[in-house]
């Protein structure tokens, strides 16, 4: 921490500690990831042999696993089309308009990020028990769109601020107007922000958990609340596949993020990984400053 | 200058702007003003077909402003732009059918060299065979065949520039306006580049408007030069009258950075006026409507000045510097006599270099000198 | 506004059509951007504020249908102020253990090689988008009596293993605090790539020990950030419910699963929303020290400029 030159001890420490932190961040998704493929279910660790079994099972009749991940997929997918509308009209009005009250419109879009989400959901909750639209696909894909939308938001702000606004000036000096050069000249410029924004709202809603909680009813349960009713109530092992399989979709929705990234050239590549991981964390300071 | 017979193509979208006896542009009492400030005030001109004209001021003179107004990217508050017969003032920027050169290159980085140049083609319907041919001929007059697949990040500042100026040009607008296009380039770059715009210019009959800070580059390139400071246009002439005969003292100065000399007028003829040097000296200049006495201030390019016996010529001196600048010589004198002294600043050819200390003289052809009233203080 | 100025003859004629009427270039640009942000206000303005607002009326409504503010005492009575007191408590716990872990792996970041840094950042930035629920659940399977940190416990002859570490607060805070540790770490991992190395060698080269310029430079320097961080640690955790329910045990329920319970089980509406609104105004006040710390902080080196 200084930039002197640190001593031996100082640096095996630093190494050391940060190992530590490092595997007590990875650790618990590592076990999770190795039991599912284990006999023994809740046994010991490493497991004594391997399976498939507890993947087999989650597709098997009678399990109750196809319903929970058909409709988080859906849900998800509806929240993810709903906040790429929201954050590319609320992005533009942001970074390519005189907006007027710009500071307050910027505070109201961020603010779901820090509002504890214990609140809104009551609130949604107050607000479709009575339109009976509990259990509703819409109804908990509105709900989560509360919480992506300002990431999407984010992401498409610094795309915008990325694109320089005078290409579009020049394909209009050249004769384009607004719908070409937003399909010949921005669109494919905001791809990879809009790749980013659609898969970090599609991630937020899949993993969401307290809103669809509060917005599911008996027969229609998300991905999330169903495991989380399993941890809580019922013994099935094969919650254990099922959380890897949660994993897999976030790993793979990040890597899809940076490729895209990769491959349009665009962002600079000083992390493997773009700044969207941290927008939700900017979020919060900025609507604080 | 060559007629407007290359510009004619059935794919135009402002044809008017060849027939009738529309100008191909005209600028009628534009003015704008920022919060308070004003930009530019009261600028007219009209410009010819063929025509290369170019505004040279510092920055915050308005000729940016002037051109962003033309092109549509800024609305003036009053005033009119017509091109070709028809007012556009009001008109978003891609309704004009002008062409238009950024000092920022903004090629469109996810296109090929190619797609570029063909995009403003696409926009306007030209069919693929023609769009091909006219692609590959204007691409290859600006030397860039061998890179029509690159990126934009590909290539060095001028090549893309000479994309940017492409894909300016392959649509044939009336007009092309510059805005400092070779600004970011390095000095040799410049040179090349300036040469090159203006044989495309000349081959293809353009009509360009171009901005720039540069005086050299302007002298280079244009055939009229509209020197504009705060927001107004002081002089709109061919490059020989702003250098010959300047109607401002700042012109007087931008252009050749003139030597000021005071004195007042001693006595006025229908062929020159005479000014009595406050040091002492008696100069010949252009005829000047003014009084006998009147303070004035005579302006005369370093270039315009020649060496003669001391004693002759309007000013004695001794030299106080010499520096060789390539094939010329700068140096300075000192004037002798008279109560205040400026140093006087002349140009020479290489051979005719005075040396240090040397006493001389100075004269000037009485066409090449001009008088200002000295109220003006425009230096 | 813009009204153009008669045109004099020497021009080319001007057309005089009639013209639609003339919106200034800045009009444009701002209704253009009054219409794209229409969608996420009204948005905002229905499924957000709105249902927090109508949140606030049921907590302040009688059983009469009269304006009351007693659902607000009973939530700072007997069992609920015990777990508000419980939350308040979780929560300085976490913040505080992810504020020290996350300080000392950002600043081991902070001195690494940029592809190592990134490296290292991805391997914190990944967990962050995995379900929270699923984290949780690894480390229900870590801390169990048989699991696996146990296990290595005991294998090590550690007396006392193996420990009791799930539904308790140890638990609870273990598994809030892996939540919450990527945002401490990416904080002040920005704040620290801020900071010059230099001043460090600077202070060096005038003759302070290590602890001294830690002290003296490199504290001061990251304060602001240590702050940030843990103000907003706490505020996210207020509301936090995942990790308390599933890792904690009787005494560790925490508001977010009284609210739960309240309105899933007991059908309590309004005392639901009443605690919802107290932890709403906590975070308002988390939110309003934030913004008075930084502005009292501004206000303090600007003064020292300016003097």
């Amino acid at each position: 921490m200084t930039g002197l030159p640190s001593t031996l001890a100082g640096r095996i420490t630093l190494v050391v500690c940060s190992t530590l932190i490092l595997l007590f961040l990875v650790l618990p998704i590592v076990v999770i990831v190795v039991t599912s493929f284990g006999k023994d279910a809740f046994g010991s660790f490493p497991p004594s042999s391997w399976t498939l079994g507890w993947y087999k099972v989650l597709f098997a009749d009678g399990s109750k696993w196809p319903a929970a991940l058909s409709l988080s997929a859906l849900v998800a997918s509806l929240t993810t089309v709903f906040s790429l509308v929201l954050g590319v009209t609320a992005a533009t009005a942001l970074v390519r308009s005189n907006l007027p009250l710009r500071s307050a419109v910027y505070g109201l879009v961020l603010a779901p990020l820090v509002i504890p989400q214990v609140v809104l959901a009551l609130g949604l909750f107050l607000l479709f028990e009575p339109a009976s639209m509990l259990g509703s696909p819409i109804a908990i894909a509105l709900g989560h769109t509360v919480l992506a939308s300002p990431i999407a938001v984010m992401i498409l702000m610094a795309t915008l601020q990325g694109i320089d606004e005078r290409l579009e000036d020049a394909a209009a000096s050249m004769g384009a107007g607004r719908l070409t050069v937003a399909r010949r000249i921005t669109f494919p410029l905001a791809m990879p922000g809009l790749v980013a924004a659609g898969i970090f709202s599609f991630i937020t809603s899949f993993d969401e958990f307290f809103i669809s909680q509060f917005l599911s009813s008996v027969d229609t349960v998300t991905l999330p609340v169903q495991v989380f009713n399993v941890l809580q109530y019922d013994v099935d092992p094969s919650v254990t596949a099922v959380s890897a399989i949660l994993i897999a979709v976030a790993v793979v929705a990040l890597a899809l993020v940076a490729a895209v990234r990769r491959l349009s050239g665009s962002g600079k590549q000083d992390g493997l990984l773009p700044t969207e991981p941290g927008v939700g964390l900017t979020a919060g300071s900025e609507t604080a400053t | 200058m060559p007629e407007t017979d290359l510009m004619p193509e059935p794919s135009l979208t402002v044809p008017e702007a060849l027939t009738g006896s529309g100008k191909p542009l005209s600028v009628t009492r534009l003015r704008k003003t920022y919060s308070g400030v004003t930009a530019v005030d009261e600028v007219s001109m009209e410009i010819a077909a063929g025509e290369f004209v170019t505004f040279l001021g510092s920055s915050g003179s308005g000729k940016t402003t002037t051109l962003m107004m033309i092109a549509g990217f800024c609305e003036p508050d009053s005033g009119s732009v017509v091109v070709g017969g028809r007012d556009v003032t009001r008109l978003a920027p891609q309704k004009r059918g002008l062409g238009f050169v950024f000092q920022q290159y903004l090629l469109f980085p996810h296109m090929t060299v190619w797609e570029n140049v063909a995009f403003p083609l696409q926009l306007r319907g030209v069919p693929k065979a023609e769009l091909r041919r006219r692609v590959g001929e204007t691409l290859e007059m600006a030397g860039l065949s061998s890179m029509t697949r690159r990126r934009p990040r590909e290539l060095s500042g001028g090549q893309q520039q000479r994309v940017a100026l492409c894909r300016a040009l392959v649509y044939r607008p009336p007009v092309i306006l510059m805005d400092e296009p070779l600004g970011a380039l390095d000095k040799k770059l410049r040179d090349q580049l300036q040469t090159e715009i203006k044989r495309i210019q000349q081959e293809l009959g353009l009509t360009v408007i171009y901005v720039t800070h540069d005086q050299e580059e302007a002298l280079v390139l244009s055939d009229r030069i509209a020197v504009m400071r705060d927001g107004r246009i002081d002089q709109f002439d061919t490059p020989q009258e702003l250098f010959e005969r300047p109607r401002t003292p700042f012109v007087a100065d931008f252009l050749g950075a003139a030597n000021f000399l005071p004195g007042h007028v001693e006595e006025q003829t229908a062929e020159h006026t005479l000014v009595r040097l406050d040091s002492g000296g008696l100069l010949t200049a252009r005829p000047q409507a003014a009084q006998d006495g009147t303070r004035v201030r005579a302006a005369v390019q370093p270039g315009r000045l020649a060496l003669c016996p001391p004693g002759d010529g309007f000013c004695t001196g001794t030299v106080e510097t010499v520096t060789y600048v390539g094939t010329l010589v700068r140096a300075t004198v000192r004037p002798v006599g008279g109560a205040h002294s400026e140093l006087v600043r002349l140009e020479l050819p290489a051979g005719r270099a005075p040396a240090l200390g040397e006493r001389v003289g100075l004269s000037a052809e009485p066409g090449n000198v001009s008088v200002f009233p000295d109220a003006e203080n425009g230096g | 506004m813009a009204v153009l100025a008669p045109v004099s003859g020497s021009a080319a004629p001007v057309p005089r059509k009639k013209r639609r009427s003339r919106v200034s270039l800045s009009d444009r640009r701002t209704r253009f951007g009054l219409f794209n942000a229409a969608p996420v206000v009204i948005y905002l303005l229905v499924l957000f504020i709105y249902p927090i607002f109508s949140t606030l009326l049921l907590s302040l409504k009688g059983e009469n249908g009269g304006l009351t503010l007693h659902w607000y005492t009973d939530a700072f009575q007997g069992a609920n102020l015990e777990i508000l007191l419980t939350t308040l408590r979780i929560s300085a716990e976490t913040s505080l253990l992810s504020l020290v872990i996350g300080f000392v792996l950002a600043a081991a970041v902070s001195r690494l090689k940029p592809l190592w840094a990134g490296l290292v950042m991805v391997v914190v930035v990944v967990p962050h988008f995995i379900s929270a629920l699923v984290r949780t659940y690894g480390w229900i399977i870590l801390l169990g009596e048989h699991g696996v940190i146990n296990n290595a416990l005991t294998g090590l002859h550690i007396p006392g293993a193996p420990f009791q570490l799930l539904y308790n607060e140890t638990g609870v805070v273990i598994g809030t605090t892996s939540v919450m540790l990527p945002y401490t770490v990416l904080l002040l991992y920005a704040v620290m790539k801020g900071i010059d190395r230099r001043l460090m060698a600077a202070a060096a080269s005038m003759g302070a020990g290590r602890v001294t310029i830690f002290r003296r430079v490199y504290l001061p320097l990251v304060a602001p950030g240590l702050v940030n961080a843990g103000i907003l640690c706490f505020i996210l955790c207020l509301g936090y419910y995942l990790t308390p329910a599933l890792m904690g045990g009787e005494k560790q329920t925490m508001v977010a699963s009284l609210i739960d319970e309240q309105v899933m089980k007991q059908d309590q509406w309004n005392g639901a929303a009443a605690l919802g609104i107290i932890l709403l105004l906590f975070t308002f006040a988390g939110l309003l020290l934030l913004r008075m710390l930084k502005s009292a902080g501004e206000a303090y080196r600007n003064r020292g400029t300016a003097s």
